[in-house]
């Protein structure tokens, strides 16, 4: 019984520990303490992808967990129209520029720049893959240097819920054939941002509007 | 077998609050929805519009905070619509609220103001 107990409990704790998070390697944070940025200028993504809505779909999805990490985000869309009125809107001459000119102009802390690596749905008969793949750089716009970095990839595969037979196939090709004409990438982005800025030790350290602004250095 | 049941139920509650997400700091509504609809469609600029003021108007009725970023958004739908005096009104709350804006919304503020308010930020390039 005792045995039995404590292996239930041993278990419990490493599915808690490892329930949530793998702790990948603490990253550099000592340019970011340096500065502690309080504010973030989202600008428009480059695409690397076939899809030339990407960056548009994606920009919607990055303000709330930024916002919610405790940082004071930029209005994305605001912003975005407004540099498209200054002949801002070619994302790779601004992520090209000088982030202390966008930090001057706006009044930002630090620039988030924002690569879309991937954004796809491979069809293969019976099982549609989708990806989103992002790399994440925040650059100081005091000093133009990079405070943090990050990369995340998230895919989606449905789950072949045939009870196998002829019609279970037909089931799963159909379902993969839906997936691929109206593939959903938000989810997937969104929870790549989650990962990207709240895993302890890669993501980033608490903003200035969270209670463990500055307490949090075990940690980032 | 009581203390295994007791054991297990602390191993269930401790596998459910060990990813249990942090309760959220902002109302934001359905602000990343009605963004990505309208980035579906930019002909539903209105649409958005009256999301992000049903949120503001939610928010202001329970005292709570809306995300950083709404009041901007809504002021500069308000600006594209030729209605000034709200898109100022709503730039001024987004300074109050979170003062790492001034900069920005002081800019909008004098570019709506002004004759010219089209191009908002134009003010800005010198």
């Amino acid at each position: 019984m005792r045995t039995l107990s404590s292996s239930l409990l041993t278990i419990a704790a490493l599915l808690t520990l490892g329930g949530c998070v793998t702790a990948p390697p603490k990253a550099n944070f000592t340019q970011f303490r340096t500065e502690n940025p309080k504010s973030i200028l989202v600008v428009p993504a480059i695409n690397k992808s076939v899809d030339v809505n990407a960056p548009d779909y994606f920009l919607a999805t990055i303000s709330e967990p930024l916002a919610e990490r405790g940082y004071y985000v930029f209005p994305v869309n605001m912003v975005r129209s407004v540099m498209a009125d200054d002949g801002l809107n070619d994302a790779n001459l601004v992520h090209s520029g000088d982030p202390r000119r966008l930090g001057e102009l706006f009044g930002a802390d630090a620039i988030m720049y924002i690569s879309i690596e991937r954004w796809d749905a491979k069809y293969a008969v019976l099982s549609t893959t989708v990806t989103v793949e992002l790399n994440y750089t925040l650059k100081s716009s005091h000093t133009g240097a990079t405070l943090w970095h990050n990369h995340e990839t998230k895919v989606y595969q449905p789950q072949a819920a045939s009870g196998g037979g002829l019609a279970g196939l037909i089931a799963d090709a159909v379902e993969a054939a839906v997936t691929k004409a109206a593939p959903n990438y938000i989810p997937l982005a969104q929870q790549a941002n989650a990962h990207a800025v709240d895993t302890k030790g890669t993501g980033l350290p608490a903003g200035p509007h969270d209670a463990l602004y500055l307490k949090d250095t075990q940690d980032f | 077998m009581m203390k295994s049941a007791r054991i297990a139920l602390l191993a269930a509650t401790l596998l459910t609050t060990a990813c249990a997400t942090n309760p959220q700091k902002y109302a934001w509504g359905t602000y990343d929805h009605s963004l990505y609809v309208y980035y579906k469609d930019p002909a539903k600029a209105a649409a958005l519009a009256q999301s992000l003021e049903a949120t503001i108007s939610a928010a202001e009725k329970t005292n709570a905070i809306v995300g950083p970023g709404i009041y901007a958004e809504y002021g500069y739908l308000l600006l594209q619509q030729g209605n000034n005096t709200a898109a100022i009104d709503s730039f001024r709350k987004e300074a109050t609220l979170w003062p790492e804006s001034k900069v920005f919304m002081n800019h909008m503020i004098q570019a709506a103001s002004g004759p010219q308010h089209k191009t908002a930020a134009k003010g800005s390039q010198g």
